[in-house]
Order: structure tokens, then sequence, then C-alpha cells
């Protein structure tokens, strides 16, 4: 499954970037985000509980940013697993100036097995990108009111 | 589908069933269980605790008080359905009832567990936006009334907190020179709204005095299409007026509309247009 | 008692236990010391299995013991493939009971866990610990077979399975001199039989007489034996294998799964019984799917509509082993069908079974025929259209002129009878084919289009002659078996080799053997599904029950009969030869007031005081019945469509089904089996999918998803027959089981692509959801 999106931020692009690979920033804007530890070579040690309302489960896995081109680009490659199943993915992340600010744009794929993908087709999309427009709102929250 | 260990309590009351809520943290409330117990069975939540309401009479019935009719949560869906006062005074809900699921869905599930789990693609939620419905909420013994357009937060998100719970929707009575109709396209297998619209128009002198339009099945919340109603309002009902506003809708959907293996959202989007126009359609007609 | 019992709709005798609630199904038994099993599935539909770690399981509460593959080495042999296709370079793949090393399907069995409860169970199943490094997958049937595709097994090139071709006729020649060539590409996809029973087990094995009972929900419980104990190591005297109620199988309880063989393996290895039953979820993983076909189907003709030729190539996905029948279903069952009920001069066909990370493909009702009919009537209604003729006009072109007893097929079938031409003309008449075309010609009403499908059908059915099954590699025969014994009081008992489940043959050879004999058919108990109380037979499976246990059943009762005739003429002091037989009594011919009945008989051959010389005690008998050939029903289905053009949703407003299965035992049962058949081939052309994302994953997991169809999405199914008996059956009949499934997928889809025809669409992907009718309405409209 594609998933795709488009977040502007009020900062040029170096202060975005900063925030995107700041990981005290990204575990506290990640929806469901219990730790992330680093474990060498850009790459984190996760544990989230995802879900919405009682549809819950705990992932445990890893995220890496590979393919580091500071300040323009990126790639996100994410694998966990729970009960529930399993999630991976991975995206491309790109940083454009644009008036004044930035345009950060996601182009990914997600896959998603288990219990979670034979029954909750309907929702997977739209959860996901729920999930992702939460993590860029919290982002774009913390650059105008850093904590 | 085998669901995982739990503690099961039955209230006795509904200030049981609030102290049960406080005892148990992350403990679920257990009406008709449609929603819940498939949940459960597939492992996908693991609460506790459930907390059956399911036997509070407080919390049944159909009631009418000083033009605003008020539903108990624990109504089912084939009550709200075959409800004569509710056909008289909000046919569109009665409606939307109507066409939920199938008859054991229907039989079991009520209308506090719907509002409370807030499926995208569930039917009440729509009408209950059109029809400026508030949602009644028990915490600690005091109750509180909220509007559905700020009940409704996201998909499967309600503006409950941890210990509150749905004990009434309270619906304001149709008034004369005013119709309702609730349309949807749904799924052939879950019988979700694919696409789903209710309208609610009034009347007066020939002229559209107000117009409420609600969309659902296609974003994530539903969603009050604010396009539509200006259209319509001011308007004398046509054909040509009621296609003209329900083309207006595409301005109300927004970016993230929900696509599936079913229907795309490119499919949908084309579909909301033909929905709203169906549900004006009949609105006007029963409001004539 | 009066011989119109045959014929006679009677009520079924199977009803009153299954609608009350009170039908012991595999999962209602309970034993001493019973355990229950829990099978941990792969969630990856292709992954190495790096590493299992069950010991956080193995000392949870409750839990029995754990089991993988590695347990079952030497205990446990390969799930066995019956079907080995001749000719056709067929490769089987190893396909162990718990995976070895490489999981191939989302559902493919990892290990099983035995508990105390089923709840223990399933918690526990949560703590086995499965590393799992993905590896790419591939589930179109067709994209499998191609260059860098991911390959499923490795000592089998390009996932082949195999490649079968039937050929007759110059089809080249035939191609050469077309006047006019149609062609299409057809997708057949994939369905989830979904009978109301999931499969289930129960395997009880003592270790001290080393005998096994196994408990199984299955259409073939001998053939449970016979694989069974080849996977398992006991002989087949020491097992017993019990199909109790049987909740529905559509071909899905056919094949013989490893998670029946791994539940008798925990109940050997624990000297327990051991009770598995699949959860839905898991049906819907495991149990094998249906169809499955990429298609690519031309037809030659003449300008007169005479069809001179049938060339296709069709890409079967086998899913990710070989199931039980599965090389047999797109191959001998699909491609000798070819010609239908049509003169074909010319064919040809290859079918390529290609392996694919799906659950295994094997029979669902119709098994193979539905698809071959499909394409021939698709390939009608586009010849119809390209030569601008009417539907009825180019078939009646080409159909095979009534014929009583014998007519051979291009494909080198020979079908036993069939008068297609009336077939076609009755239901023609009966919907008023001419007023739905003159209304459809006026014009769509309200952008809602009216449209027409036709498709006339034959089908083998019968399965068959078991010379014929050793010839096309099916490894077991084909006859049907059947005991009557008459008890003292003239009650009997019926034996048959034969495992319905829920068809009604209790009720339907009860009225045989009473109508044969004269008894009422209350007195006549049926007994099947035990394979220590019946006789040898090969199951209930392509509407082959009635037509080979039926005619079992029948020649038994006539041998009955004949030594009944002996015993009268005895006991009325005449010559055998002088007898006569009419409604039950013996008598002397021209004096039926003395008489004998069978009761009467049936007392005297029980005591024995006053036998004739020579003749044993005792009225019974049994029959090995092996068909001389199949047999061949038909039919003609017309649906009736309006589609919307606005929304693209589809209505189905009429439903007429012909269907002639020779005469009929039980018409309310033909009608319930029309019905059945006839709903889930409309599912097909309407709303089933089983739809794989493109990581292998199976997204329509359960019934939020997977469109079953209900009562309230169909209109009155008009039932209608004629009655062609078969020449070569004692009594004339010919199956109906899957009748009904064989020509409603296309008379359906013909239907919608009829009513589109004035906007330009030519071709929609089944299902026809609301959304792909739209969208081919927006592409054709450009």
């Amino acid at each position: 499954m594609n998933i795709t999106g488009s977040y502007t931020f009020d900062a040029p692009p170096q202060a975005v970037w900063d925030l995107l690979i700041d990981i005290d920033a990204v575990a506290a804007c990640l929806p469901g985000c219990e730790s992330m530890d680093p474990i060498g070579d850009n790459k984190y040690r996760v544990v989230l509980t995802m879900g919405i309302a009682a549809i819950t489960g705990r992932y445990e896995g890893t995220v890496e940013m590979r393919d580091l081109e500071p300040p323009c680009s990126y790639r996100l490659v994410v694998e966990g697993r729970g009960k529930p199943g399993f999630v991976t993915g991975g995206g491309a992340i790109s940083l454009t100036a644009s008036d004044g600010g930035t345009r950060v744009t996601v182009d990914g794929t997600v896959q998603v097995g288990g219990t979670i993908a034979r029954v909750g087709q309907r929702l997977i999309g739209s959860v996901a990108k729920m999930m992702m427009d939460r993590f860029f709102a919290c982002l774009q929250q913390r650059l105008t009111h850093p904590a | 589908m085998y669901a995982p260990e739990f503690a099961y309590y039955r209230a006795g009351s509904l200030a049981e069933a609030g102290q049960l809520l406080q005892q148990h943290p992350g403990a679920k409330l257990l009406a008709g269980g449609h929603s819940l117990i498939p949940l459960l069975k597939l492992r996908l939540t693991t609460p506790p605790a459930l907390i059956d309401i399911g036997r509070l009479d407080e919390l049944k019935g159909i009631s009418v008080t000083d033009g605003r009719v008020r539903i108990g949560a624990l109504t089912t869906h084939a009550e709200l359905a075959a409800s004569s006062e509710l056909a008289a005074r909000c046919p569109a809900l009665a409606e939307a009832a109507g066409l939920i699921g199938d008859p054991a869905v229907r039989n079991r599930g009520t209308i506090g567990g719907n509002v409370a789990h807030a499926d995208p693609a569930s039917d009440l939620p729509t009408v209950l936006r059109a029809l400026d419905a508030t949602i009644a909420v028990t915490v600690d013994g005091s109750e509180r009334s909220i509007p559905a357009a700020d009940f409704f937060e996201g998909m499967m998100e309600t503006a409950l907190g941890d210990h509150d719970i749905v004990t009434a929707i309270e619906v304001p009575a149709a008034s004369a020179g005013q119709g309702q109709a609730y349309i949807k396209f749904s799924h052939p297998a879950s019988r979700y709204a694919v696409v789903g619209a209710a309208a609610s128009v009034t009347l007066t002198g020939g002229t559209i005095s107000t117009a409420a339009v609600a969309l659902g099945g296609l974003v994530p919340v539903a969603t009050r299409a604010d396009s539509v109603e200006q259209a319509l309002t001011g308007q004398t009902p046509s054909v040509d007026t009621i296609a003209a506003a329900a083309a207006a809708v595409s301005a109300d959907l927004g970016d993230d509309l929900i696509g599936d293996i079913y229907a795309s959202a490119e499919y949908r989007r084309a579909m909301a247009p033909v929905c709203v126009k169906r549900a004006l359609t009949a609105a006007v007609e029963r409001a004539g | 008692m009066s011989t119109r019992i045959f014929g006679s709709g009677i009520r079924r005798r199977e009803d009153p236990r299954l609608i009350t609630g009170t039908a012991t199904y595999t999962d209602d038994l309970t034993l001493p010391r019973m355990v229950h099993a829990a099978m941990l599935r792969s969630p990856h539909a292709h992954a190495r299995i790096t590493s299992i770690d069950t010991s956080n399981a193995a000392a949870a509460a409750g839990v029995v013991a754990v089991y993988t593959h590695a347990d079952t080495v030497g205990a446990l042999q390969p799930t066995p493939c019956a079907w080995l296709l001749p000719d056709s370079d067929l490769k089987v793949a190893t396909y162990h009971g718990l995976a070895k090393d490489v999981v191939r399907y989302v559902g493919d069995l990892v290990a099983v866990l035995v508990a105390e409860d089923r709840y223990a169970a399933e918690d526990a199943l949560e703590l086995i610990e499965v590393d799992y490094e993905p590896l790419p997958a591939v589930i179109d049937p067709e994209q499998a077979a191609k260059d860098g595709a991911p390959q499923l097994h490795d000592e089998i090139p390009r996932n082949q399975a195999f490649h079968w071709t039937v050929a007759g006729g110059d089809i080249d020649a035939a191609f050469e001199q077309a006047e006019v060539v149609v062609s299409d590409r057809i997708i057949q996809q994939r369905l989830i039989p979904n009978a109301m029973e999931t499969r289930a087990a129960l395997a009880s094995y003592t270790t001290a007489t080393g005998e096994l009972t196994l408990w199984n929900t299955t259409q073939n419980p001998h053939i449970v034996r016979f694989l069974m104990s080849g996977v398992c190591g006991l002989g087949e005297d020491k097992i017993r294998v019990v199909a109790p109620e049987v909740g529905g199988g559509f071909g899905s309880k056919l094949a013989v799964y490893p998670a029946d063989f791994v539940t008798v393996f925990c109940s050997m290895r624990l000297g327990r019984p051991v009770k598995w039953t699949e959860t839905r979820s898991e049906n819907y993983q495991a149990t094998t799917h249906g169809r499955d076909h990429v298609q690519q189907v031309e037809l030659a003709a003449k300008k007169d509509g005479t069809i001179t030729g049938l060339r296709c190539t069709v890409y079967a996905g086998m899913g990710a082993y070989l199931s039980t029948a599965a090389p047999g279903i797109p191959t001998i069952l699909h491609g000798l069908m070819l010609s239908g009920p049509y003169t074909l001069p010319a064919v040809k066909e290859d079918v390529y079974g290609t392996y694919t990370n799906g659950t295994p493909v094997d029979a669902y009702r119709g098994a193979g025929r539905p698809e071959a009919t499909f394409m021939l009537e698709r390939m009608m209604d586009l010849l119809a259209a390209e030569l601008e003729m009417d539907p009825v006009d180019v078939r009646k072109k080409n159909l095979i002129p009534k014929f009583d007893d014998g007519h051979e097929v291009i494909t080198t079938l020979s079908y036993d009878s069939g008068d297609y031409p009336a077939a076609l003309d009755k239901v023609l008449a009966h919907a008023d084919y001419a007023g739905l075309r003159a209304t459809q010609a006026k014009g769509p009403i309200n952008g809602t289009y009216l449209g027409l499908g036709l498709a006339n059908y034959v089908e083998m059915c019968g399965l068959g002659p078991s010379q014929v099954a050793g010839a096309i590699g099916f490894q077991g025969g084909l006859w049907e078996s059947a005991i009557v014994r008459f008890h003292p009081s003239g009650k009997v008992h019926v034996f048959i080799g034969a495992s319905p489940h829920g068809q009604g043959e209790e009720t339907t050879f009860a009225q045989i053997v009473s109508s044969e004999l004269g008894v009422d058919p209350n007195d006549v108990k049926v007994f099947h599904g035990d394979t220590d109380m019946t006789p040898m037979g090969w199951g209930t499976y392509g509407s082959r029950t009635t037509a080979v246990g039926g005619a079992a059943l029948a020649l038994t009762a006539r041998k009955i009969r004949d030594k009944a005739k002996v015993i009268a003429a005895h006991l009325l002091e005449a010559a055998v030869e002088d007898m006569d037989y009419e409604d039950g009594k013996f008598f002397v011919k021209g004096a039926p007031d003395q008489h004998k009945t069978i009761t009467d008989i049936a007392l005297m051959a029980n005591v024995a005081w006053n036998m004739p010389e020579g003749v044993e005690a005792g009225l019974e008998a049994s029959t090995f019945y092996d068909p001389p050939n199949f047999t061949f029903p038909f039919g003609t289905h017309l649906a009736v469509v309006e589609v919307e053009a606005e929304t693209g949703v589809v209505t189905l407003t009429r439903y007429i089904a012909l269907d002639d299965c020779g005469p009929q035992i039980n018409p309310v049962i033909v009608e319930g089996q029309v019905h059945g058949g006839v709903v889930q081939g409309i599912g097909q052309a309407l709303w089933e999918e089983a739809v794989y994302d493109e990581g292998g994953q199976l997204v329509t997991g359960s019934m939020l998803d997977y469109a079953l169809p209900r009562a309230d999405m169909l209109p009155d199914i008009e039932v209608l027959s004629t009655v062609t008996p078969s020449p070569h059956h004692p009594i004339g009949v010919k199956g109906v089981g899957e009748a009904g499934t064989i020509g409603s997928t296309v008379a359906v889809y013909n239907a919608v692509i009829d009513a589109l025809r004035p906007l330009g669409v030519t071709s929609i992907r089944m299902p026809l959801t609301p959304e792909r009718v739209w969208q081919a309405i927006q592409q054709a409209k450009g």
C-alpha cells in the first residue's frame, strides 16, 4: 500500500531537517512511541503501542534512516512486529524550500501482515495516514513552540 | 477466534457501572457487543475487564419531551427502526437504523455503543450530525451533553473520557414542513456505508428555509456538507437546484477520503453528489 | 406403497435435526482425556524461518505439547496430491504437514500446540517465537510463470506445476480460414468456498491397540482413511474414519489437509484424543480456494455465426502446493468441456498450472466446468455482437441437435444424451425473451440499462468410469457401492460408500429403495460416512453421489427384488418365471389378489423356516457399480439485470434456470440444489473475490470484506426443467449438485455486458462491483 503526504513547516529546510533527525523530537511525536533507543548506524530500536480506540497492538521493531542528504532528503525504513502481526515500510522523505518555509513530502509504502491485514483493510490506509498526519502536526507544533 | 482472558462485571446500576470503570483502568463497557466481541475474538483488543451494562433499564427506551426525542443508549437498532415515535419525529434516524448490518446485528447493536465506537463507515453518526443531535454522557453521577459536532472527533475517536458513559442521544423533533432522509451505498458484505448521506430540509412557503446535510462512509469522521446547505438555502426545490447543490459537495469532502479494495476514494468522491442528491430529493419530497 | 414415491417432493428427513440444532458435528464431540490443538500459521506469504523458539509456549499453563517440523520427521510423510495428471510434466512440490524452513502462503502451518483447553492453547500459541526472513511473493498465476518471478520451490523452474493440453481438429486451419475472430481475456478470480461448518478433526489413537478413530468433516472418509494410512504409517485396518454431520463442503472438504494429518500425529504422539476445529480466520487462509484462472480465449467463426475453432491459454493458480485433487480441476474437468453443448470442429487449449504464494486451490462447486462454460458462453456473446446477431441465434446455429444415446465431441468425450435446443426454447418462451428484447430496445429508463444474459451448458458429472480415472491420473477408483439389508420386520438399512453432507441423499436414497421395492421410504434408513460401517466408496463430489451411488443402490434393490421373487414364487407354489411384480407386491401373473409383499418376504427370508431349495437365508444384497461413462446434465440459464449507469450498481431482476438432470427423484431437493448452485455462481459474478495484496496478504480475510450472497440481494429464482434420461444409468439420473453453478456466473456476466453495450463496454473484471462497472463506463466514454 502506498502512503503519501505533504506538510509545510514555517522554517527553513535546515531547521526542519534538524528536527526530523532529532530522535527525542521524533520519539515524542511518533504516536504511541514508548521508547526509541539507538543501536548504531542511524538505526533505532522502537517500542510502539499503535492503534485507535479499543484496537491496539504493541509492536517492537526498528527504525532506520538511510541515504541522508542533509537538508534535502533521506529514506526511512521501518520494521516491527507484535501479536496482531507485522508492519514493514519504507519511504522517501524530501525537504524543499517553499515560500520562506519548507515543504516536506513523504512517498512511501506500508506492508501490514497478520490479523490487522486480514480484517482491517478498509481502515489501514486511513489509519496510517492519520498517524503520519499526527506525527508531522506534532513536529510542526514543536517547531513553533519548542519544548 | 478465542478471546484472551478478561474479567467480567455486570453492573446493576449506572452508578455501579461508573464505579467499576474507575476501579478497573482500561476496562471496556459492553452493551450490544457487536463491535467489541469480534475485536476480542480476533485479539485486536485486550481489555483487562468488561463491564456489562446491557441490563440497565435506565438506559433503555425512547421518550419525547419539549420537542426533543431522548433515546436511551441501550436502545437497539431494531427498536429504532421499529419506533413509531422516531418515524414521526426523526425519520432519518429510524431509516438509517433499519439499514444497519442485518437483523441479527440490529437486534443486538445499540445506539450508545454505535456512537461510542464511532466507526467512520457507521450510519448513525452521519444522521446525528445532520440532525444536530447531542450525546448525553455521565461521569461521577453528573450528566453533560455534547453536541454531535464535538463528540465525533476522528476515525473511531470521540470526546469521551476514560470514565464517561454514554447514557442517551437527544435529537430535536422534526417540525412541520421538515423532511428527512438517509441514503447509503452499502458494502455488500459488512453493509457498512461506502457513502452515506443524511439530509434534513425544511420548506417554508415553497422555498427551502433550512437544509442540513451530513456525509459519512467516505470521510474519517461524519461531516456536515456546508457548501450543499448554503447552495440550497433560500432555493425553490427542483431537480436542477437539488442537483446543483449536491454537486457542491465536492468542496466539503476534504483530502482525506477513505478508499479500500471495494471502493476507491475516487469512486466514493464521484458517488458523494449522487448520494447527496438522492437524500435531498427524498427529504424534499417528504417535506412537501 | 406406490412407485410414485420416485419423483415426489417429500420433505428432507435430514432437516429436523439440522434446523433444531440437534445434529452432531465433529466439534460437538467430546471424549475422555481429550485435549485441544491450535495451529500456528505463517503471517507471511513467503519467508524463510530462521528460528523457532517454543520454550515459553511449552511452559505455559495447560500446555501439553508443542511440535514443529523437526518433531514430525519420520512420523509424518508429506501431504499427498492424489490426481497425478499424466502427459503434463507434473511436478508435485513437497507439502510438509508442518513447514520445513520455508513458509509459502499466509496460513502455511508452522507449529501445532496442544493444551488442556482451547483457550489455553490459543493463549500459549502467542508465546511461540518465530523469526522469519521475508522473501518476495507472487500471487498472480500468470505473473508466477514469468522469468524473474519469485520462485516457490527450488526444484520446480518457473513455478510450473504442469502444462496440459487438449487438442482436436485442425485449429490452425480454423483460424487461418476464419471469417471472423473474437477474443477476450478473462480473469476467473479466486473464491473462498465458505462452508458453514469450518473444518475439524478429532483424532483418538489408542496406544495399546495401535488403532485410530478419526472424526473428520470430510466429503470422502474412505479417501481420508487411505491417505491417512500412508501419511501416518498406520494400516488401513487400524483406522476408522467417521464423517459425522458435515456442514457443507462445496469441494473444500474433498482435500485431505496438513492440519488433519498433524492432528492425528498429535494423538499418536500423546496417546490422547486431540480435537482441532478450524476458526473462520483459519478457514479463509488455509482451506482450499477455488477458480483462479487467467484465460486468454479466441473463437474462430464464419460470418453466418457457425463456429469453427476455439483456442485458449489458461494460467491456473494452484497456490503454494498441490492440494489433493488440484491438478485435475483446470484440466480434465475444464479442458474436456470446451465444446459445451455446441458442435465445435477444432479446439486447442494450453493450461499452465502455476505455483503461487496463495492458499492451495482445489475443487469448488462446478470445479473447472464453470470456468469452461464461461469462456465458451462469453465467446458466443462476443461473436453475436461482432456479427450483429442476437445471442440466441448464434447459439442456435451451433447447438448439437437432440440425441438419445451418445454423441462424441472434439474433446473426445462422448455425451450420453441431450436436447439442448429444447432447453433453450423453453427458457426463451418462459422468460418472454422477445418481449424483454423489445423493452430493452426502447432504451434506458432514467439512466438504467436492461441487460439479458444467456448461458447454455453441459457438464460432465457422475465421475466416473474407474478405467478413465486411471487413464487421467486420478489415484483412486470412481465406482460406488451400496448394501441393502432387510430386517425381519421389513425395515431396511442401506449402507453407501458415498458421503453426503447436506445434499439430502438420506431422503432420495430412501425414495430409490422405496420405488424399487415398494417399502415405505420412512422405513428405510441410510447410513453413510463411517468406514467401519459402510462399504468402500470414493466420496461425494462431482455430482456423483446419486449418479453413481444411486445406480449402485438401484441395482442392489433389483437384486433384492430378484431374490424376493424367487422366495415369493416358492411361497405361492408357483414357478419363478410365472411371477409378476408391481408396487411392492409379488404375485402369479393374472392373480394379483394372491400376493406376497416385500415385508412378508423379508420376514420369511430372515426366519428362513421355509426357503426355496438352494436359496440362502437373509434378504441382503450389495453392488459395486462402476459407471460405463460420465453423465452429462445440461441446461440453459437466463439472467435479467438492470445497470444504473450513474453508480454502476447492478440489480439482478430475474433469474431463470433450466436444468436437465434426467428424472428427478425429489424435485424439491433438485430445486434446492439448483438454488444453492445458482447463488454461488451469481456470487462469483457480482460479489465474491479472495483478494491478496501485493505482499501476498489475504486482505479479504473475513466476512467483513468477503461478500457472500444474501437472500435480499437476489430475486426469486425461476426453476424450470426438462427430463432427458441418461441411457446408461439404471434409473436415468445424471446428478444436480453442481448444475446451478455451471452456467450462472457467465449468464449474469453476459447480462451486465449486454446492458452496457450501448455505452461501448465489452469487458469488466469480476466481481462486477459498482465501482468496476462505473469505471468501465467512464473508460468507454473516453
